[in-house]
């Protein structure tokens, strides 16, 4: 009795082995995974147990930082010609060379 | 309201404003309206009476076409003058930032006043002409930072 419980537990040992080895072998010998892995599908794989953060789409981040562009571009337009308008007022070569702030030329 | 220290009526007797206003005809505008387009036929002259017009040029902005601001009109002041300058195509586009009020003089009714009125005709030629200079010293002015600002990137 005790040499078959001593037998079924090899053989349970013995099989949870092959188990393990079947499930890690895949990621260590796989060739795709010998190959560098590019960078956003490492931060995926650091981050499957999580939760993935919330992320807007890339046309929406596209979006919002075209958004972005166009105001400063609107708040150059309004600096240079506020600028250009002081060098009318009173034309001097400083006047005419002044610096803005705006973000576009700095 | 359009008077005599609008852009348009400036210089103009109480009398002779009023008669230039007769040939208008009000419109008001929502926000974000279109009052005119870009190449469009130019046969009205506007000024505006409330508000705020934004004129807008198309500029490419990554790969996507963008209205970029060129100037804004507020009360008082003229948008498109163009309806008396050939071709008669206006050369921007004007949207309402706000809600707006315009007066619209069209470009026949003003030629046919300014046949009857000489001198009326005259003073506003020179205050469109005023506009006009003064809107070309200003982009003379831009043009030239621009300039200096792409030389210096590129003997940077």
């Amino acid at each position: 009795m005790l040499l078959m419980g001593v037998c079924l537990s090899m053989f349970g040992l013995a099989v949870a082995c092959l188990a393990f080895g079947a499930a890690t072998r895949t990621d260590e010998q796989s060739p795709v995974a010998a190959q560098p892995q590019p960078a956003a599908a490492q931060a995926a794989a650091k981050t499957r147990f999580f939760v993935d953060p919330v992320a807007l789409p890339a046309g929406a981040q596209a979006r919002v930082s075209i958004e972005a562009l166009l105001l400063q571009i609107e708040s150059h337009v309004r600096l240079e010609q506020a600028a250009a308008e002081s060098f009318l007022e009173s034309p001097t070569p400083a006047l005419l060379h002044s610096r803005t702030i705006s973000p576009l030329v700095n | 309201m359009i008077d005599g220290q609008s852009e348009l009526l400036r210089g103009l007797t109480p009398e002779e404003a009023e008669q230039v206003r007769g040939l208008a005809a009000r419109i008001t505008l929502t926000s974000g309206a279109e009052l005119f387009t870009l190449g469009t036929e130019a046969d009205r002259l506007y000024v505006v009476t409330r508000g705020r017009i934004k004129l807008t040029l198309p500029m490419q902005v990554r790969g996507l076409e963008r209205n970029i601001l060129v100037e804004e009109r507020t009360a008082g002041q003229i948008v498109g003058w163009s309806a008396l300058i050939p071709p008669y195509r206006f050369t921007l586009a004007a949207t309402a930032m706000v809600q707006s009020e315009v007066l619209a003089i069209s470009r026949d009714a003003l030629r046919e006043h300014f046949a009857a009125s000489p001198k009326v005709g005259y003073t506003i030629a020179m205050n469109l002409a005023a506009v006009v200079g003064e809107r070309l010293q200003l982009f003379q002015a831009m043009w030239l930072r621009e300039m200096e600002r792409m030389v210096e990137l590129r003997c940077a």
